[in-house]
């Protein structure tokens, strides 16, 4: 580490004044946004900041001064994560400056046809793509719907919802997004689809998933009872002596895609009455079951 | 995408400064469909502008100036890289 009086090239007796002078010529001379293309400006002028930081706190001065610290013990100025010029190269940002070189580009040799066509290249870069969530019904995610988002900035952006999107998926709108800067074409609308859950279907993939209550009664003896399916109820078998947690698939009743449908999975949940049922109890009461069924013996 | 609060905090701004640097043109965020969308390119503009008045002195009248003339150095700047690089192409392979 070399000594910072050096550095910033004032005497050791030099004023504050006199440092803070010293430190902003050499700022302006060394800082790497104001020097491009050199490559050594960025170590320099962190020296310089350094150098800056311990002389321009009268603490820390009197400290190194009194030999307390060193010069690489001063904290290290926060240099600036990436300079501007890091970015500046990039071809499509919106600090253009093109006219710059208008008058070049005026020829027809080859490097003014070189500049024409960068001047056009960022000229007919295309809008930014603008991120917009839409939240839709289950029934909507899973049968396809149109919607109308209305944009804070105002307007409205159509949106069709193709049958069995997917929470988080995102549909692009070709050119719905931002206009160019120049001349290009606009960006993109990307919008992100939230769904939100249903009441009672939840969804595995292409199949929809049901828990259906049936009774006693109907579980035992076997019924045919109304079940919803996403697009509108059907009667549904139930098999004598059905159990919970039985599975009943309802074939092309899951979500409809191009490639086929899923199936909506029912399953099955007996529910006791919750009225008191005095027969059923009495009944229950003299009954001894023809055989020895015990639904705990796996555990 | 950096959003607005974000950018504050990082590029150590309050809201009626950021609103002024807009104005300006000094930076020209993005936008999504609720806010501000600003990037690291902004983020490092936003340092730069601080480190030309804090550490040079420079006033705002002469940041506006010293913006400009950055921005077309750079444009100069890719628009050489873009030559030389074309030139260099065309150029048939040397040797032989």
């Amino acid at each position: 580490m070399r000594d910072p009086y050096e550095i910033l090239g004032v005497a050791k007796t030099a004023s504050a004044e006199e440092i803070r002078k010293a430190y902003r010529k050499l700022a302006k001379k060394l800082h790497p946004d104001l020097n491009p293309g050199d490559k050594q400006a960025e170590e320099r002028f962190k020296e310089v900041s350094v150098a800056n930081d311990l002389l321009s706190d009268p603490d820390k001065r009197r400290r190194f001064d009194a030999g307390e610290i060193d010069a690489s013990g001063a904290e290290k100025a926060p240099p600036n994560a990436r300079y501007y010029r890091d970015y500046a190269g990039e071809g499509s940002h919106p600090y253009g400056g093109q006219s710059s070189y208008g008058d070049f580009a005026q020829g027809d040799d080859m490097f003014a046809e070189l500049l024409r066509r960068a001047a056009e290249q960022a000229r007919r870069r295309p809008g930014a793509d603008l991120h917009y969530e839409l939240q839709v019904d289950f029934l909507d995610a899973v049968n396809g719907a149109a919607r109308t988002i209305t944009l804070p900035q105002g307007g409205t952006l159509n949106v069709t919802i193709p049958a069995g999107v997917e929470d988080g998926q995102i549909l692009r709108l070709r050119g719905k997004g931002a206009p160019s800067p120049g001349e290009g074409p606009p960006g993109d609308a990307l919008v992100q689809i939230a769904v939100r859950p249903h009441r009672f279907f939840t969804r595995d993939g292409d199949d929809i998933l049901l828990d259906l209550p049936v009774t006693v009664k109907e579980a035992a003896l076997g019924a045919e009872v109304r079940a919803p399916t996403t697009t509108g109820s059907v009667m549904l078998k139930i098999p004598k002596r059905s159990n919970t947690g039985d599975v009943l698939r309802l074939r092309g009743k899951g979500v409809k895609k191009r490639d086929g449908a899923g199936d909506e999975l029912v399953k099955l949940k007996v529910m006791m009455p919750t009225q008191s049922e005095p027969e059923l109890e009495a009944f229950l009461a003299g009954w001894t079951p023809a055989s020895s069924y015990d639904p705990r013996k796996e555990m | 995408m950096i959003n607005e609060r974000e950018f504050l905090e990082r590029a150590r701004l309050d809201r009626g400064t950021l609103a002024v640097w807009i104005e300006e043109e000094w930076l020209i965020p993005g936008r999504t469909a609720h806010e501000l969308a600003f990037t690291e390119m902004d983020l490092a503009r936003a340092n730069l502008i601080h480190d030309l008045k804090d550490k040079m002195g420079v006033n705002d009248e002469g940041l506006g100036v010293i913006l400009h003339l950055l921005d077309q150095m750079h444009a100069l700047r890719r628009a050489l890289a873009e030559t030389l690089r074309s030139a260099r192409e065309r150029q048939p392979p040397a040797g032989g």
